[in-house]
């Protein structure tokens, strides 16, 4: 990881969300976190800690109660940031390639760059046979690939994954996540990815911060000092790799505990 | 599988073969009244002058025309004002309360009244059937937009779409298979308005002649007359369906 810019502040966020029984629920409590330029930033956190919450406030789909977001790698004429969603997000009624080069053609990117550019990250991603097929003929693993290429092919500073792999099974996910790693080492942005997976956390970022139980709150953040590119195989029989796993395990453990707790209550 | 498909289509096309015999050999032994359900062979004796004579292709294009004019002439603006419905809520809060109230009223029960506003020529009929299509497709189109997944809100505001583009690009397309089910439903009921918008005052049409067959008590005229309605309904439900695969191809079969 090059020492470099900032990307982006999260200054003393918190938000909370009305209720039906009255009492507003706190999601997320003074968070405060500076992200590095070109940096790949992991979130883990016991479910329901705001994590997404977080995400979606990162990516000005939801305002914070209170404090502020300031992005500081804007570009003149590109998007900030572009998500990559959790759950099925493709258009249904635009193929694959439709899909890939929405946020250009949003932009109003003329066609002929717009198709080049397509073209090139469904190549990136092994797509380039379904260019034309619709979401509802692919698989799990096939869209959320059709999804990883449209937010690279938007060329935003940020790019921001939420769970994205979370409901693959092993084998895609670990396909998927190291050519999502592949992309990415080729470009220069900035990415924040939220997971559960330890794993996968460990696999892809350059730091990883560990979030408390609701209301959320930064608990630790761990620098990974993997060596890169990283081969996801490789690297998970490294003596490094487990250390930092057990360092996050327990840290998190505490968190879910609670968050268990929480719920039965 | 295979072979109970094949069963199965065996039984579909014999089942239908198999009642008309039965009827056919219920009227002969005077089981079944002949003078009101007549017999198949008798009806087939009927069919053939009539369609020759173009007695048959006459009412049938009379009353399909005036279906396409009435279901064109509701659909359109049923689609615009459904989709403004569901997109701006002050439209919606505006327009719902009377929609809420009109649409329960039986369209035969305006029937008089369209025929007094409109006379007894062809804009009568057209509009009787439009009205019937206009709540359908209205009704459908408003539900289409206001179902649509709130993830592709997400997904169109956070890859910059204006407003406009977001009509085009995520409204529109996401509320197209609901339109369709309401043009669906309003050609069901334009069948229906048609034969009554032809009882009053008509000079043709499929609904007309089996009023007329009914006056001159020509049971086999009538039975041509309620094929050549089942016949047309069905082409024009396959129309539809036509349609509609070539406008949504991105809709998975069968889902």
């Amino acid at each position: 990881m090059s020492a470099s810019r900032d990307a982006i502040l999260v200054k003393n966020i918190s938000k909370t969300f009305p209720s039906r029984q009255g009492a507003p629920v706190a999601a997320l409590e003074d968070i405060n976190l500076t992200v590095k330029e070109g940096e790949f930033l992991c979130i883990v956190g016991p479910s329901g800690c705001g994590k997404s919450t977080l995400l979606r406030i990162l990516a000005g789909l939801e305002e914070p109660t209170s404090g502020e977001v300031v992005v500081t790698v804007k570009e003149e004429g590109k998007p900030v940031n572009s998500m990559v969603f959790q759950e099925q997000s493709l258009l249904p009624w635009y193929t694959v390639k439709d899909n890939v080069s929405y946020g250009l053609a949003m932009r109003g990117v003329p066609k002929p760059e717009r198709e080049r550019i397509a073209d090139h990250y469904l190549k990136m991603t092994d797509l380039s046979r379904f260019a034309h097929a619709y979401p509802y003929q692919l698989s799990g693993g096939m869209k959320q690939r059709v999804s990883v290429a449209r937010a690279f092919a938007n060329d935003p500073a940020i790019l921001l994954l939420d769970e994205p792999f979370g409901s693959l099974d092993e084998q895609t996910r670990v396909l998927l996540q190291q050519e999502l790693l592949k992309i990415w080492e080729g470009s220069n942005k900035t990415a924040i990815f939220i997971t559960h997976s330890i794993d996968e956390a460990l696999g892809l970022g350059d730091r990883v911060l560990v979030m408390t139980a609701r209301p959320g709150k930064v608990k630790a953040i761990l620098d990974i000092d993997l060596p890169r590119p990283r081969d996801l195989t490789v690297i998970r029989s490294q003596p490094r790799f487990l250390d930092l796993f057990h360092l996050i395990w327990f840290s998190l453990r505490e968190e879910v505990v609670k968050a268990r707790t929480e719920e039965l209550r | 599988m295979r072979t109970e498909g094949k069963l199965g289509k065996l039984v579909s096309f014999f089942s239908p073969a198999l009642l008309l015999i039965l009827w056919e050999v219920l009227a002969r032994t005077g089981l079944v009244d002949i003078r009101l359900f007549s017999c198949p062979s008798r009806i087939m004796k009927t069919f053939g002058p009539v369609l020759l004579s173009g007695e048959l292709l006459y009412h049938s294009w009379i009353s399909v025309r005036r279906i396409i004019l009435g279901f064109v002439a509701g659909a359109v603006p049923g689609v615009i004002l459904g989709l403004s419905m569901g997109l701006f809520p002050l439209v919606r809060a505006a327009l719902e309360p009377m929609v809420a109230a009109t649409f329960p009223i039986p369209k035969l029960a305006i029937m008089p009244l369209i025929l007094l506003v409109f006379g007894l020529g062809e804009s009568s009929k057209v509009f009787t059937i439009a009205i019937g299509v206009f709540y359908l497709v209205l009704i459908n189109t408003m539900a289409g937009v206001l179902s649509i997944d709130k993830i592709y809100l997400d997904v169109a505001k956070n890859y910059g779409a204006s407003r406009w583009n977001f009509y085009r690009t995520v409204a529109l397309p996401g509320a197209l298979p609901m339109i369709f089910a309401g043009f669906k439903l309003g050609m069901g009921t334009a069948l229906l308005l048609i034969v009554a918008a032809e009882l009053s005052a008509a000079r043709a049409g499929v609904g007309y002649w089996i009023w007329r067959a009914y006056d001159m008590f020509d049971i086999e005229r009538m039975f041509v007359a309620l094929i050549t309605m089942s016949v047309l309904g069905y082409l024009l439900s396959y129309l539809l369906d036509f349609i509609e695969q070539r406008v949504i191809p991105w809709k998975a079969p069968h889902a």
